[in-house]
């Protein structure tokens, strides 16, 4: 795997991970987290294929999934596939940080899950 | 508390309106609403407005004060509310605070959106402003994409069909058809949207599993309401309608922090909450206004306010529970579906649907007969804001 930059955020009272950040932990309120890198490889939980795209995308079609890492994390990304034929949910895929999008002319990074054949 | 009461209630027809802008909308609804509470030639206290887009799409703020202004309402208060597609709930509960809390008499509450101003790519991408930025936004997720992913669950969990979502999706075109505030009024059929051959033209895929035809239309439209406090009303020549509950509740920003992405416990929380405060139960609930924005969530709707058990409001859509008539009428307008989705104006247009029903006055053709009680329910970005109300009939 690449480096991804995407961090978690654990909370060092009750150890709940939280993806995206927030101020105050869901569970029990507190304000400390330790950084969390997402480890593994990930696990497909649901996925859609996308044909009415939004202003800023230049192609037919994007297919959009949410994946569970070995460590708990849950996170958004797009999915490398042609069609969505080949997908199912609970599949292996791996994870790369990749352009997902192009704004004001600048290539923007993002999450990229690859099935694992 | 007061009790409070909508006293006027007012649409224009929802579409593509290309000769109007959204201040003539929120103009020509918040008029018809006026009208029809007696106050046309009055002032009101106080104007709460709902839009979610009009700094976006229009480049238009502070629409409140140049509508009060238009509609020579000075110098009522004014007040502007941006909630997402839960906007014109949240309008309403604000509208509803205000009276019953003693501190104003006549509100007007008023949503809209002008969304054919812009291309479709445009308006989608308005709309998928309200996912998170970071986590969601910049992979290019609509809100059928999030549709898409919750429908893909629901089914895996639920055992809801292609045939349950194209149920709704007939209902909905089918009481849209009646309703002369309908953007879609076309009739449609499952041979033509899921049987034939020609089905896969006429109803492609939008966001796996959804298709065309689970999804509402762009619309621009516009819906307002008149309220006061109960015991004011004296003589009227409508039935006033009670607020008689309201609820709002949150959840997550993402839809993958959720326990369980398949439970919409803000939707659960809200209902319940008018609800209780109505002193009513689920199955006295005789019209319902559900946030079908995609077919699959009349359906989920329709389990969480409590019609009908976790993995029965599918079936229950078959059977023809929902239709005019059924066990319990849902979206009698065409909903979200066939009415259209101006996202400001939603809420709003739910609770004017819902007082038309129950002052008996929509046409033996929709009417819900002897409707005296309703629920409404505005579902918020993809369900982490909901607003709903119970709604009574009150005769004098």
């Amino acid at each position: 795997m690449n480096e991804i930059p995407v961090v978690a955020h654990k909370c060092k009272n009750c150890g709940k991970i939280h993806y995206p950040f927030h101020d105050r932990c869901m569970n029990c309120k507190a304000r400390e987290f330790e950084a969390t890198k997402l480890e593994g490889n990930a696990k497909l939980l649901t996925f859609t294929q996308i044909f009415n795209l939004p202003w800023g995308f230049d192609q037919r079609f994007l297919i959009i999934g949410v994946a569970e890492f070995e460590n708990g994390v849950k996170a958004m990304g797009q999915i490398a596939a042609d069609s969505i034929d080949g997908l199912s949910l609970g599949m292996k895929m791996k994870a790369l940080w990749k352009p997902v999008r192009v704004q004001a002319g600048e290539k923007v990074y993002g999450l990229m899950f690859e099935p694992i054949q | 508390m007061r009790d409070v009461a909508i006293i006027g209630a007012g649409m224009i027809p929802f579409g593509r309106r290309d000769e109007d802008g959204l201040m003539d909308m929120l103009a020509y609804s918040s008029l018809n609403a006026l009208d029809d509470a007696g106050l046309g030639d009055k002032s009101v206290d106080a104007v709460y407005v709902a839009s979610m887009g009009a700094g976006i799409l229009q480049h238009q703020t502070a629409v409140a004060s140049a509508l009060v202004d238009r509609l020579s309402l000075l110098p009522a208060a004014a007040e502007m509310i941006e909630n997402g597609p839960a906007s014109g709930g949240s309008a309403v509960k604000m509208g509803l605070l205000a009276v019953a809390s003693g501190y104003y008499d006549t509100v007007l509450v008023v949503g809209g959106e002008k969304m054919r101003d812009v291309t479709g790519w445009r308006a989608t991408d308005f709309v998928a402003t309200l996912t998170h930025p970071l986590a969601e936004y910049i992979y290019g997720v609509t809100l059928p994409g999030m549709a898409g992913m919750f429908t893909r669950l629901y089914m895996e969990k639920y055992g809801v069909t292609r045939e349950h979502l194209v149920q709704v999706a007939i209902k909905n075109q089918k009481m849209g058809a009646l309703n002369p505030y309908a953007h879609v009024e076309m009739i449609i059929t499952q041979e033509g949207i899921m049987d034939s051959p020609h089905s896969v033209v006429n109803n492609p895929p939008v966001a796996d599993p959804l298709r065309l035809y689970d999804a509402c239309p762009v619309s621009d439209g516009a819906a307002a309401v008149v309220l006061c406090p109960l015991d004011m009303v004296k003589n009227a020549k409508k039935p006033p309608i009670l607020i008689a509950g309201f609820g709002q509740a949150t959840d997550t920003h993402t839809l993958q922090e959720r326990e369980d992405p398949t439970d919409l416990k803000a939707v659960t929380l809200a209902a319940k909450q008018a609800l209780e405060m109505a002193k009513l139960k689920p199955s006295d609930i005789h019209v319902a206004e559900l946030h079908d924005a995609f077919t699959i969530l009349e359906i989920a709707e329709s389990e969480h306010v409590g019609f009908f058990k976790k993995g029965e409001g599918g079936k229950a859509v078959a059977e023809g529970k929902t239709q005019l008539g059924g066990t319990i009428p849902i979206n009698v307008s065409g909903g979200l579906k066939a009415r259209g989705h101006p996202v400001g104006a939603t809420g709003v247009a739910q609770v004017v649907e819902t007082v038309w029903q129950l002052r008996h006055e929509v046409g033996k053709e929709r009417q819900v007969k002897g409707a005296k009680t309703g629920l409404t329910v505005n579902f918020g970005g993809f369900g982490n804001n909901v607003v709903a109300f119970a709604l009574k009939r009150v005769n004098q």
